[in-house]
């Protein structure tokens, strides 16, 4: 190997557009990470008689979690929380279409249910030419009934903190296929009667599955003392205070999988719907 | 800690095993795994000694069993931990799997 300017040329030509390159790259990273930032943080409804408040911490820049809420016009709320597989740009590309699959289905579809069903129609064939899929855990909460109605798409089941009690237990069991799976699936409904003071909280499995430095997992135990130990706060404050206990046990280890949650809270039981007609987005 | 994957073979029988994690880290090492399956009738997946698996891995699964039933090959999970065992409940794999091999897609 020898050395002269024509060498030294090329390698400080390639260097430089590698460089440029690499900071156009980033540029576009970051922008894309902001642009499903505002997609996911995005307006939180706000309604009698309740709240609801979500948050995800991406585990690389951006991620693949997803959750939403859709205000419908017989005053219920629409809640979805999901899962694609993978992660980083590819995850967040696959969250975007199922974004849009919710949005779409959400607005033509009666119930949970029907969205999910509708979103599996819309997907499947993507997902399964891209082989991937997204799991997915659909509620409507109706405040006039103050009935929660879910279906499930192979997501973990939301945890029911009853507030008049210091019981946490998992949503009763529903089934169903992660969505890409299999097509023409049918996902079934359950509801149950909230009562005053009770929070559903839905999350990903990034949660429970958080290491330390150790190795050690956090656990559905760890989540659930949380839980118990702030469960008379407000749904955003209850947020903080699991990420906040999440923080302390990981202690900064960068984590392998994306964190996302989302509270309900019911503050009163019978609410006068009458305002709850057109929901307001704050 | 990565992953180990030992393949046996009787008669047209081929056992994978896998030791150790199946993530995004090491998922992709398997997709050269089920591109020859000639002369196979059973493929086994033996997860006992698995000790995580997560989203990717689980995608690794679900197209192992749809790439079955193109080649025709009968796929069977055993040695299921706990852990395993619920997630695949909950992701709905088990129920894939059957749907699959009874009806095919």
């Amino acid at each position: 190997m020898f050395f002269d300017s024509l060498t030294y040329n090329y390698q400080t030509n390639t260097q430089e557009r590698q460089s440029t390159i690499d900071k156009s790259l980033q540029r576009e990273i970051n922008l894309a990470r902001n642009i499903q930032s505002k997609l996911l943080n995005g307006k939180t409804p706000t309604f009698e008689g309740g709240e609801v408040s979500g948050s995800s911490l991406p585990a690389r820049l951006i991620g693949g979690d997803y959750y939403d809420f859709y205000l419908l016009v017989n005053g219920k709320i629409r809640i979805v929380i999901g899962d694609v597989m993978g992660k980083g740009i590819p995850a967040a590309m696959l969250m975007i279409l199922t974004r849009g699959a919710f949005r779409s289905a959400a607005e033509s579809t009666q119930g949970p249910g029907e969205t999910l069903t509708a979103m599996n129609q819309a997907l499947y064939e993507d997902l399964r030419t891209l082989k991937s899929f997204v799991t997915l855990f659909c509620a409507d909460w109706d405040p006039k009934t103050c009935l929660l109605t879910y279906a499930n798409a192979g997501h973990n089941l939301p945890l029911w903190i009853k507030g008049k009690s210091n019981i946490i237990e998992e949503l009763p069991i529903i089934n169903g296929i992660m969505v890409g799976g299999l097509p023409k699936q049918v996902y079934k409904e359950h509801h149950i009667h909230l009562e005053e003071k009770d929070t559903i909280f839905f999350y990903t499995d990034g949660i429970i599955e958080a290491q330390n430095g150790m190795g050690e997992r956090y656990k559905l135990e760890r989540l659930i003392q949380a839980l118990l130990k702030n469960k008379d706060l407000g749904a955003g404050e209850i947020e903080k205070c699991v990420m906040t206990s999440i923080n302390e046990f990981t202690e900064g280890v960068p984590q392998r999988d994306d964190i996302t949650m989302v509270l309900l809270k019911i503050s009163q039981q019978k609410t006068d719907i009458s305002s709850l007609n057109s929901p307001v987005l704050g | 800690m990565g992953l180990i994957i030992e393949k046996g073979e009787l008669g047209t029988t081929t056992v994978y095993k896998f030791i150790g994690i199946l993530d995004i880290s090491t998922a992709n090492r398997l997709d050269t795994l089920l591109e020859d399956t000639f002369g196979i009738n059973t493929l086994i997946f033996d997860f006992s000694e698995l000790d995580f698996i997560d989203s990717t891995g689980i995608g690794f699964i679900i197209n192992a069993i749809y790439l079955s039933q193109e080649k025709n090959v009968h796929l069977k999970f055993e040695g299921m931990k706990e852990l395993t065992h619920q997630i695949f409940e909950t992701v709905g794999v088990y129920r894939i799997l059957d749907g699959i091999q009874r009806e095919g897609v």
